[in-house]
């Protein structure tokens, strides 16, 4: 079975824009939630989010792209493919790979943040001022389709929407387009931007903590919502090789599973977080007991968290308490449709740094949430083997399994 | 070693009727599904027509108690994935369902419900937007709400780019059987319309009349064809592997064996200039598939009847084909089906009863084809057919391409 490897990064988020400052913010455990102004948020009940800050396109991406009726969202996942790519040592790509190359993108909110402004329009004025033009890239398929035109990709392409597991399945799906040969290299990510339609849901939902979240602590109150791109460079072993590309790290394996519960709200009893960890893990091969880290969800909603807690403890069984589990959640928000993908970003960073990033604002205990949550600061740590989580609403969970690269292979399969 | 995709179920809404049989019927026998719109008013609106769902009734297949909370979209693919459930006689229990799945493609998902939310939201502020609504607002509402009316609990995930959500989710589906990864998959495409909805394919002038002038009608592959003709509906098959279908005795329609995935650059809701990633798709489908272009006996094509897409589908296929009114036989069902963006489900069902039957249902609205081509038009040709192409295309430059092959011959 072909191996698939990591050979670029590229993220542009609340906390850092790009991926070797992303590493250093997680390290020092840097908090991206607070004021923020994509859109006015003063009618809002809370007033806080991580947004990418003066963010400026044409800061990442090169002038001869034109960049028209792009999305925010549209911007930020190019600026992090361009990254990833150069960061691959592939850009330029060679037309030879360009034909085979493909993009897999989780989404979310997608182009909303532009279709709200249009919307409005199109209320005041009964339908006869509006550009509908203006929705052209309001779905998040846009993401990928700009993606692949930009850079003259020939190579399979398609978008999850799953809400916040989007950009982890898109990762999962894009190691099995590449183990089944129908490309070698593949541009796999999520792109999530901050948007007042999405912030009102999760605020009429009251799910979001009028201060900056608090993943696993007591006196957690909800999540904080946060905008990024994250992209991986995605490749087979071979091809990796034959190139002598860098190899940040292997995907081992991944997990989708359903809670088939509510639509909303997890399982209490944490099945289908707990099975998609263990198909994660039968996937890649490796046995509970060689995973060194886990990136949980960690969205700091009150029942998110003692779930996933309950859902670990389920499959680590006595030693869960001694793996380090984090939400990077508390630095970069809750990014949606993007965050599967961040997550992946910050799993393969902290194996290839060597570290363990923290939970930050989870100071007061919660007897319910009981594991190891990084608390005082990052960790210098050998890390063989990272969990990451995605749960999302309609129940929809992806786990994702990352490894060192080894040359014999990291699981029991070899 | 891979295992090999069968197609065990088909779950059916739409406008030819509701059901395998019903749609088949109809289809096969050359009736249209598109008629004026009924079910909202375009009011001033130029377009007329559409292929809505017919004979629906939600409560034959779902519970009342999930149907409540459900939107129109979930409604129609929770019922389209029940019946692909029970006509694959597949039953739910506690040692199958976690590595039961559904893999559903939209393309634009439960858009009243996002209207609705977005209206309060921008009319009356944030304090009066509507938590009850936010459920259905996700794209992955439909299969969300499916897997707790069924019971799945192994994968679930929601493709949405577009045209090719439904070939796209057919595509993985298949994957994730062949690699073992579930015992069954459910996998299509659902879409539903709405007044904003119509209203927008309306303003970006991408319906019939209104690219071209003359009268209003899906015609597609034809040189009058002027715009597709707005659809809704929903297709779902049942996947699971062969050998185990076989050991289970269930009817087996087709074997899907094999996918092709491809892009083309090509500009912001508009199309390729040329076929070429057409047929990256189509042949990368059939190298999946150990075929070769002589064992493909029919081709169903994505036409719609679109300025653009139905030239660029043509070259492709005649690039892949070579030119020959013999064959591979070619039908594009979306003259009766209209285009719904998603009805790739509805297409690959047909496919799939096509293969079992012999015989290749007409393309409406067909009289003067842009190509030379083996088009079926008038009346349903019976044929033996060994292989069909089911072929996806979208705005935006992405293709999927997926080989079925009749068993019927084999064992």
């Amino acid at each position: 079975m072909e191996r698939v490897v990591v050979t670029g990064l590229g993220t542009l988020n609340g906390i850092a824009k790009s991926a070797r400052t992303f590493a250093l913010a997680l390290r020092e455990g840097r908090c991206g939630i607070g004021p923020f102004s994509v859109f006015d948020a003063s009618e809002f009940r809370t007033h806080v989010a991580a947004e990418v800050k003066d963010f400026d396109p044409r800061d990442h991406i090169p002038p001869s792209y034109p960049l028209k009726r792009m999305s925010r969202a549209d911007l930020l996942g190019f600026a992090a493919a361009l990254e990833a790519l150069r960061d691959a040592g592939l850009d330029p790509l060679p037309p030879s790979l360009a034909e085979q190359t493909g993009v897999v993108i989780g989404g979310g909110g997608g182009g909303l943040l532009e279709g709200e402004r249009f919307f409005g329009d199109y209320l005041r004025t009964r339908g006869r001022l509006a550009r509908f033009s203006a929705l052209s890239a309001v779905y998040c398929a846009s993401s990928a389709d700009r993606i692949a035109s930009l850079l003259g990709l020939w190579g399979p392409k398609t978008t999850f929407m799953t809400a916040c597991s989007s950009g982890a399945t898109a990762v999962g799906y894009a190691r099995d387009l590449i183990r089944s040969g129908a490309a070698p290299i593949v541009i796999a990510g999520g792109t999530e931007p901050l948007c007042r339609i999405t912030y009102a849901a999760f605020n009429a939902l009251q799910a979001v903590d009028p201060s900056p979240c608090k993943p696993f602590a007591g006196n957690r109150a909800g999540l904080s919502l946060g905008e990024a791109a994250g992209m991986l460079i995605l490749e087979s072993l071979a091809h990796a090789r034959a190139r002598g590309a860098h190899i940040y790290a292997e995907v081992l394996g991944y997990g989708v599973t359903c809670d088939s519960h509510h639509m909303t709200a997890p399982d209490p009893e944490a099945s289908g977080a707990a099975r998609s960890m263990r198909e994660a893990l039968r996937d890649a091969g490796v046995s509970p007991e060689q995973v060194d880290y886990i990136n949980a969800h960690g969205t700091a909603t009150p029942p998110n968290d003692v779930m996933e807690s309950r859902a670990i403890r389920n499959v680590f069984g006595d030693r869960a308490g001694r793996i380090p589990v984090s939400s990077t959640k508390s630095m970069t928000g809750h990014t949606l449709g993007a965050s599967g993908a961040l997550e992946a970003v910050a799993s393969v960073l902290a194996i290839h740094h060597r570290f363990v990033p923290p939970t930050i604002h989870c100071t007061v205990p919660d007897p319910e949430c009981d594991l190891d949550y990084v608390t005082e600061g990052a960790r210098e740590a050998d890390l063989a083997v990272v969990l990451s989580n995605s749960f999302a609403f309609g129940g929809n969970n992806t786990s994702l399994v990352f490894g060192r690269f080894a040359e014999g292979g990291r699981g029991r399969n070899g | 070693m891979d295992r090999r995709v069968a197609v065990t179920g088909i779950g059916v809404v739409s406008p030819l009727g509701c059901g395998r049989e019903a749609f088949g019927r109809a289809l096969f026998a050359g009736e249209s599904g598109i008629a004026p719109l009924g079910a909202f008013s375009p009011e001033a609106l130029p377009c007329r027509l559409a292929a809505e769902i017919r004979d629906f009734r939600p409560k034959d297949f779902v519970s009342i108690k999930n149907l409540r909370r459900m939107d129109r979209l979930s409604a129609v693919a929770t019922a389209a994935a029940r019946m692909a459930l029970d006509d694959a006689g597949l039953c739910v229990t506690p040692a199958n369902r976690d590595r039961l799945g559904m893999i559903l493609g939209t393309a634009w998902g439960g858009t009243d419900v996002t209207v609705s939310f977005a209206r309060v939201l921008v009319t009356e502020g944030p304090g009066a937007a509507n938590p009850i609504l936010v459920p259905n607002v996700v794209m992955n509402a439909p299969a969300g709400h499916a897997s707790i009316e069924l019971g799945f609990r192994g994968i679930n995930t929601t493709v949405n780019h577009y045209g090719i959500s439904a070939e796209s989710a057919l595509a993985f589906g298949a994957q994730e059987v062949r690699r073992g990864a579930a015992e069954a998959i459910l996998a299509g495409g659902a879409d539903v319309l709405a007044p904003f909805y119509f209203e927008s394919l309306v303003r970006f002038r991408a319906l019939s009349p209104l690219q071209g002038g003359g009268p209003e009608g899906a015609r597609p592959f034809d040189l009058l064809r002027n715009g597709p003709v707005a659809g809704e509906g929903c297709g779902i098959l049942c996947l699971e592997p062969l050998e185990a279908a076989r050991e289970r005795g269930t009817t087996i329609y087709a074997e899907i064996a094999g996918e092709g995935l491809a892009s083309s650059p090509a500009p912001m809701t508009g199309w390729p200039g040329d076929p070429r990633g057409f047929v990256l798709a189509v042949r990368r489908a059939l190298r999946s598939a150990g075929s070769a272009p002589e064992d493909v006996d029919v081709v169903f094509a994505a036409a719609n009847g679109g300025i653009q897409p139905d030239l660029l589908e043509a070259e492709g296929l005649e690039m892949v084909f070579g030119l020959s009114a013999e064959r591979p036989l070619v039908s594009a069902l979306k003259g009766a089906l209209g285009e719904s963006f998603t009805s790739g489900g509805l297409r690959a069902a047909a496919l799939a009863l096509a293969l079992r039957d012999g015989a290749v249902p007409p393309t409406l609205g067909l009289e003067e084809p842009v190509r030379p081509l083996a088009f079926v038009t008038g009346q349903a040709a019976r044929a033996n057919l060994r292989q069909g192409l089911l072929s996806g295309i979208s705005h935006g430059g992405t293709y999927v391409s997926l080989v079925f092959s009749n068993i019927g011959a084999e064992s």
